[in-house]
């Protein structure tokens, strides 16, 4: 027992089993899709099913009540397929068939290269065609994109490569095509949706009995092709997001690279991160290889993202295979590149040497150590930890790290150096000046050693340690270091000034004291070590591990035989057998037996 | 062995038009009975190919129709030539005969 379906073709009724009906409706709708757009289209089309009508009657009889498939192959035999007489009738020259052909018989709109309206590659025709406008306005677009660091050019060079040009009659209709605007996207839309439906609906009734069609499927089989179905629709639509996204991000990634390498560029971009390539590529032919392998390397993933995006959002399926590896080996060259670059740049760290230079100083009874910033008046500096007024925020702590300055044009690289207090064997006041640095070879290492530039001044008993080293860019940044040590002998004492917070690293003493309790401090050295002098009341370094805060100590006041020292958070005032030393935030004052000294910020 | 077959389609289908024309003007008919005549002249093509092409020639004013009721199903359209296509198919016929003579010249061998 089978399910009949009733129908009127041409205003006659027939009853029809279930499958040869389904047959049949595909049969009449592609018929029908061929000559909807035909002049005089609806009569052909009934004609045509007068006379299906007129051929089932033939089949039908008391006996035999029903159209069944035998009957329906019997008149699309007859009748023919609709690919057989839509070219006939075109091959005997028939108007009425080639527009049926041409408005119809292509699917929705596909991106091809116009290769008979080119200018260049026939890719700006092309992509009018699908969207319907006019390719002069995308020439325009593209030949400003090419102002944007060349990006118009690449741009169009992946488009090229991506779509492919249409050569075959059927390629250039299906060029242009069905309008892909508004109304035909929800129409697509709305014939998935209803695609979908069926499927759905066809889901249930076949869960609920065998299919005659072909080897019964069971529940599970059936489950799974369902899914499959539903999947595939809704992966589509997700494809196509994807496809836009990944064009999306491609696009902007590429920007972004393009714009770090040559400099040019809409987006923000960090300056020194350029500086930091130039110093630390070698020179010459590397330095262009090594430009060249990052290009490649983050290149050319960027530019496939960009290349399978259009692939995937214009549904472009004549992939170029040997795109892909081509592509893929340029990449590894790329890979290559900086591997070797990386290779050749660490050999030319692999040696380091140390300079010792000594430097006599006057010795005295008490040294007052202080910092001095290095190039604080000159405009174009980039260090990081200059507020807008250009003032240094002292910082608790030791401070690594590098910087690039600029003065009189000239580019230099900084670090920051060290400061070390130790007993001095010999007696004397001495100054032991360490520079380091790295090279591919001991001599290339010393040599930059010594092309370190580092100043310690000395005026009176005073002395004022620069926070930067300085070293010539062209020496590239090599690990250059300088650490600057003091070496007293037993007696001395030394006062270490606030601002050489950043500067003292571990200085060793009797009481273990953390470096950021020893500043404004003075110290005495003894055969043990130093040893602190007015540290009444001075906070221990356990305490200050546990969280008691340094500022306490900074908001106290202590008067007493030695002196009056009175620390507030951001201003000192310190009175006692030297003389006054009176610090705050944008002014000092210095009363010994030098004289009276005034800094203000105007006034150095 | 290379197909003659899509050759030997584009050689009828160019003489279809002249063919019809040709059956018509012997006596009104409906498509199926045209269909039938073109078999028995060996000149085979699928119906469906006919409908659209006895459309536009009556479009174009060669052709006209009447109805008829059949028994057998619905009613149906008995095409005949008009003036204008009687015309027509004249000159079609000289053409034709034209074409002929000339192919024969080139395809007999000169001696």
């Amino acid at each position: 027992m089978n399910k009949t379906v009733t129908i009127n073709i041409s205003g006659i009724i027939f009853h029809i089993e279930e499958d040869a009906y389904e047959k049949l409706s595909k049969y009449l709708a592609s018929i029908k899709a061929l000559f909807n757009k035909a002049d005089g289209g609806n009569e052909i089309m009934s004609d045509i099913e007068a006379r299906i009508a007129e051929m089932l009657q033939g089949k039908i009889s008391a006996a035999k009540q029903v159209v069944l498939m035998i009957d329906v192959d019997f008149v699309i035999d007859n009748m023919g397929k609709p690919e057989e007489f839509v070219s006939e009738a075109a091959e005997a020259g028939d108007p009425l068939a080639d527009d049926a052909y041409e408005t119809q018989g292509s699917p929705v709109r596909r991106l091809f290269r116009d290769g008979d309206n080119k200018v260049i590659g026939g890719v700006c025709s092309g992509i009018g065609h699908y969207f319907g406008i006019d390719p002069v306005w995308l020439r325009i677009a593209l030949l400003l994109l090419f102002f944007f660091a060349g990006s118009g050019f690449l741009l169009y060079l992946i488009l090229w490569i991506a779509i492919p040009e249409a050569k075959t009659t059927a390629d250039k209709l299906m060029m242009k095509g069905e309008k892909a605007d508004i109304n035909n996207i929800s129409k697509a839309v709305k014939e998935e949706a209803e695609q979908l439906k069926k499927r759905m609906e066809k889901y249930g009734k076949d869960f609920s009995k065998a299919s005659r069609r072909g080897a019964p499927r069971n529940a599970a089989e059936k489950t799974a092709d369902f899914l499959a179905d539903v999947f595939t629709g809704i992966g589509r639509v997700l494809l196509k997001i994807f496809g836009v996204a990944m064009v999306i991000i491609g696009l902007l990634l590429f920007l972004a690279l393009f714009g770090l390498e040559s400099g040019m560029t809409a987006l923000p971009t960090n300056i020194e991160g350029q500086e930091w390539i130039n110093l630390m590529l070698l020179d010459g032919k590397d330095f262009y290889i090594g430009l060249i392998g990052i290009a490649l390397f983050l290149g050319i993933p960027v530019i496939m993202l960009v290349y399978f995006g259009i692939r995937i959002l214009f549904k472009l399926r004549y992939g170029n295979r040997w795109i892909n590896l081509t592509a893929g080996l340029i990449w590894l060259v790329g890979l290559a590149m900086l591997m070797y670059i990386a290779a050749r740049t660490s050999q030319d760290f692999a040696k380091v040497a140390k300079l010792r230079e000594t430097v006599q100083v006057q010795a005295a009874d008490t040294l007052i150590l202080k910092m001095n910033e290095v190039w604080v008046n000159y405009g174009e500096l980039e260090i990081s930890d200059k507020d807008e007024e250009g003032e240094r925020h002292y910082y608790r702590g030791h401070k690594t790290g590098y910087v690039i300055g600029k003065h009189d044009q000239v580019k230099y690289l900084l670090g920051n150096a060290s400061m070390n207090v130790i007993k001095s064997q010999t007696g004397k006041t001495e100054l032991v000046i360490v520079k380091e640095a790295r090279g591919g070879s001991k001599d290339m290492a010393k040599l930059r050693a010594k092309h370190i530039a580092y100043t310690v001044s000395q005026t009176g008993n005073t002395l004022m340690f620069d926070d930067l080293f300085r070293v010539n860019s062209l020496d590239k940044f090599r690990g250059q270091d300088v650490t600057a040590i003091l070496k007293i002998p037993v007696g001395t004492v030394i006062y270490l000034d606030k601002s050489l917070e950043s500067l003292i690293y571990d200085i060793e003493n009797v009481t273990n004291t953390y470096d950021g309790d020893m500043i404004n401090r003075r110290w005495q050295m003894t055969e043990e070590g130093l040893k602190c002098v007015d540290c009444e009341g001075l906070i221990s370094v356990k305490d200050h591990l546990n969280g008691v805060s340094n500022d306490d100590s900074d908001d106290e006041v202590n008067i007493n035989v030695n002196g009056v020292n009175i620390n507030a958070k951001d201003a000192s005032i310190k009175v006692d057998s030297n003389g006054v030393d009176i610090h705050s935030k944008e002014s000092k004052v210095t009363i010994d037996k030098h004289g009276v000294h005034v800094d203000t910020k105007s006034h150095k | 062995m290379v197909n003659s077959e899509n050759t030997k389609a584009q050689m009828r289908k160019g003489v279809l038009e002249l063919c019809i024309l040709s059956i018509l003007s012997q006596g009104d008919a409906y498509p199926t009975e045209i269909i039938e005549k073109l078999k028995e002249t060996k000149l085979v093509v699928v119906e469906g190919t006919l409908y659209p092409l006895l459309t536009r020639l009556k479009n174009t004013g060669l052709l006209t129709y009447r109805w008829e009721e059949s028994t057998s199903g619905p009613p149906r359209k008995y095409y005949m030539l008009t003036e204008i296509g009687t015309t027509y198919l004249r000159e079609l016929q000289l053409s034709w005969a034209e074409l002929v003579e000339a192919v024969n010249k080139t395809i007999q061998p000169k001696n």
